[in-house]
């Protein structure tokens, strides 16, 4: 069994057991001294079952089971126990008896046990990962006020006064939630933040100006503004770099430097550009308030960069991204050779409800010709992909090559949000067909159904990785990523969270230059995580335990789905700060973010959000 | 007190109602997005409990009757059921980014079922609200004559 379907399964068990405490409560209230020991009984059972589940969780990762283990459980038991010893020989005897057995005695403790499984219900929903000291004495104040509150509405309460050091313990964790934690996260590494104090600024981390020997200059000049689409036989409102959407494509050739100026007209919230998957000196990476200032209305930024890294990429705005990018504000970059046959780019985007691919059909093209598809996810969801009339091997993934790709066909390719998939076939002499999501995109006919989701971790060849699973390395980070209530920029709101805070409120990870780092990214929560790390691209160790046993995985973009746990690594070799982050750019927004930072590297930007 | 706690357990009906409403703008918003059901949220994972549990509270203050007491926090507890529907019926789709299934969808459409219900434990608190404020007298005072339940 899955961990996401374990975890629905132990919220069933726990609304079971809160209905099955509650309603022999109420039961016993009404006189039903059978039906509350049925109840009871039942409760009992649907208690235990639920501890079972809670321990399957915790072998998926401590993570999942961390709050049943230390609060909601041992709460639920406690009360649970008490119920049984106070109120079950009561009931018991009442029914041998034939007497109503109602009094408070055998009331109060059943509805405690009540309220004690509804706050292990509610707590994943609210809380979270992970369960803090402050949120252990709030959720157990909560329960016995509630408690309380019931012994008095039953009758014989306990004196007023009773409730002054529930009070107290309440806002005592309230207190502890407010006292903020570390700012920093050195991942079991040294702490030093800016030895000596000669820091260097992030801004002055700019990019040659020069192409590699043999290279050129690709000069681009870009103006942000407001402009109308046509989408499906309607005109969108949208913004565009140059009025386009997508915006320009940006090719080059390995080697040459890439240079684009950005211009802003009429975006108001301001634009940056960003290269996703390309591992940019940090000035060039667009992520403002820690690389540099959104361009205002009016204003200019200048980007270089070489174009070292072959393959597909793309680019799109990080200033209020979650609408920039929405509304029109990417386009692709693609490094490489001259293309051989037909190679086109195609940048996947969802206006309304209408899915693009930036061109209007698959190119034509001579049986026999070599063809490659690009794919690029430019939404903030992922994408299931089918193409029909051929085999093709899937070549590369975010713009890095895979190891001996063996050919596919009638196979689903989930592609994550910000990932890139290329695919390579020969014409064959009949049509051939991609659908998105089960919907034509190029071409036509009806979608194929019911294909098997292509699994990325074992296919093609293994290969050398200058490290893996086994290495040593110089810092561990884990990352849990889940909902809850949280601070996002000073306002408390339903976050999506890491480690239980919200950006920008998120320790920083910390790493020196040369470090070995790996990163565990563990999801808690109901959603598609798709996970992005800027500057480097990350080797695929594990996902769930397993280890890729295909082909090596060099991704920038990893969709975390509900109940998984990936583990990866990079080697820190560009210095800088960088945004860590959701690429589903909604979540970002509402806090699923942090930075990552090399020691000794300073950001004279700030109030920007880097979203 | 009685009179506040007629006025909120009408609130809270009145919420429901508005709620079914709000489920259907966002059943037949175009395009269907992320945002289709934001009031449909709003109003039910925060206005719904909200007044679900100041109908409790003014219930236990006004001195009502436990069972009209317990009966207020229904609400609350159905909201749970609701959100778990989704929680479930996510969870056998794979995820809230997937398509749904046959199986998925059976338990979705569990939700409108679950929704009746919420409506009636509304319906019904409201009524006994009201009944219990007719009870003998006006005065909006503590009633030193009303027997605790037990």
């Amino acid at each position: 069994m899955s961990t996401a379907q374990l975890i629905a399964l132990d919220l069933l068990a726990t609304l079971l057991a809160a209905a099955g405490w509650v309603g022999a409560g109420v039961a016993a209230a009404a006189r039903r001294a059978r039906v509350a020991l049925a109840l009871l009984a039942v409760a009992v059972v649907v208690t235990l079952v639920r501890v079972t589940t809670a321990v399957a969780l915790a072998t998926g990762g401590w993570w999942f089971a961390q709050d049943r283990v230390v609060l909601t459980g041992p709460l639920l038991g406690v009360a649970g126990l008490a119920a049984v010893l106070t109120a079950g020989p009561r009931l018991l005897s009442a029914a041998r008896a034939g007497t109503p057995g109602n009094s408070p005695a055998a009331v109060v403790p059943l509805l405690v046990a009540g309220y004690a499984a509804a706050a292990g219900l509610l707590f994943p929903f609210l809380v979270g990962y992970p369960a803090t000291w402050g949120d252990v004495l709030v959720t157990v104040a909560l329960v016995a006020a509630a408690g309380l509150v019931t012994w008095r509405v039953a009758g014989s309460g306990p004196p007023l006064w009773t409730f002054v050091p529930i009070l107290a313990m309440g806002l005592a964790g309230v207190g502890a939630g407010f006292v903020t934690g570390a700012d920093l996260d050195a991942g079991g590494g040294p702490e030093s933040r800016h030895p000596a104090g000669h820091g260097v600024s992030v801004a002055d981390l700019r990019g040659p100006t020069t192409p590699a020997p043999g290279g050129q200059v690709r000069r681009y000049e870009f103006t942000a503004r407001r402009t109308t689409v046509q989408v499906g036989g309607r005109a969108v409102e949208a913004w565009g770099y140059n009025g386009q959407v997508p915006g320009p494509p940006i090719t080059a050739n390995q080697g040459d430097l890439v240079e684009v100026t950005l211009h802003n007209a009429d975006i108001e919230r301001g634009v940056t550009l960003h290269w996703h998957g390309y591992d940019v000196p940090a000035a060039e990476d667009g992520a403002p308030g820690v690389t540099q200032d959104a361009v205002p209305p009016g204003g200019e930024y200048v980007y270089r960069f070489r174009a070292d890294q072959v393959g597909t990429y793309w680019y799109h705005t990080h200033q209020a991204s979650d609408v920039g990018v929405k509304m029109g504000l990417y386009g692709t970059l693609v490094v490489g050779p001259p293309p051989r046959g037909v190679d086109v780019t195609l940048p996947v985007h969802t206006f309304g409800s209408d899915t693009v691919a930036g061109v209007a059909a698959l190119p034509e093209a001579a049986p026999g010709t070599p063809v490659r598809l690009r794919l690029v996810n430019t939404d903030g969801v992922p994408h299931r992909f089918t193409l029909t009339g051929t085999a093709f091997r899937l070549v590369a993934v975010d713009g890095t090559d895979l190891n001996e790709p063996g050919e596919v066909r009638e196979v689903e390719l989930r592609l994550p949000a910000g990932g890139r998939y290329d695919l390579a076939y020969t014409m064959p002499s009949g049509e051939v067909a991609l659908f998105v999501d089960g919907e034509a995109l190029l071409g036509a006919g009806d979608a194929p159904k019911g294909w098997p989701e292509h699994d990325i971790t074992r296919y093609g060849a293994p290969a050398a990785t200058p490290f893996g699973p086994e290495s040593r390395f110089d810092r561990s980070f884990t990352l849990v990523l889940d909902r809850g209530f949280a601070l996002v920029d000073g306002v408390p709101r339903y976050a999506f969270t890491v480690n239980g805070r919200a950006f920008p409120n998120v320790p920083t990870q910390l790493v020196r230059e040369g470090d070995l780092v790996e990163m565990t990214v563990a999801n808690r929560g109901l959603d598609t995580h798709p996970w992005h790390l800027h500057g480097h691209r990350v080797l695929v160790l594990e996902r769930d335990g397993q280890r890729v046993s295909g082909s090596p995985l060099w991704l920038d973009t990893f969709d975390v789905r509900p109940g998984e746990v990936w583990r990866v690594a990079f080697r820190a070799d560009n210095p800088g700060a960088w945004m860590n982050h959701c690429h589903n750019l909604a979540h970002a927004a509402q806090g699923m973010a942090l930075h990552l930072e090399y020691e000794g590297v300073t950001t004279p930007f700030h109030g920007g959000h880097g979203g | 007190m009685r009179r506040v706690l007629v006025v909120l357990s009408g609130l809270l009906l009145v919420a429901i109602l508005v709620q079914f409403y709000f489920a259907a703008v966002g059943a037949f918003d175009r395009p269907q997005d992320d945002d289709s059901f934001a009031l449909h949220s709003i109003t039910g994972m925060m206005i719904i409990p909200l007044l679900s549990i100041l109908t409790g509270v003014a219930a236990a203050l006004a001195r009502a009757p436990g069972r009209l007491i317990g009966m207020s926090f229904a609400p609350l507890g159905l909201v749970v059921v609701q959100v778990l529907i989704i929680v479930v019926g996510n969870v056998i789709s794979g995820g809230s980014d997937e398509d749904t299934s046959a199986a998925s969808l059976f338990v979705f459409g569990l939700h409108a079922v679950n929704a009746l219900l919420l409506g009636g434990a509304a319906a019904a608190v409201f009524r006994r609200a009201r009944a219990f404020a007719a009870e003998k007298t006006t005065v909006d005072a503590p009633q030193p004559t009303v027997t605790p339940a037990a």
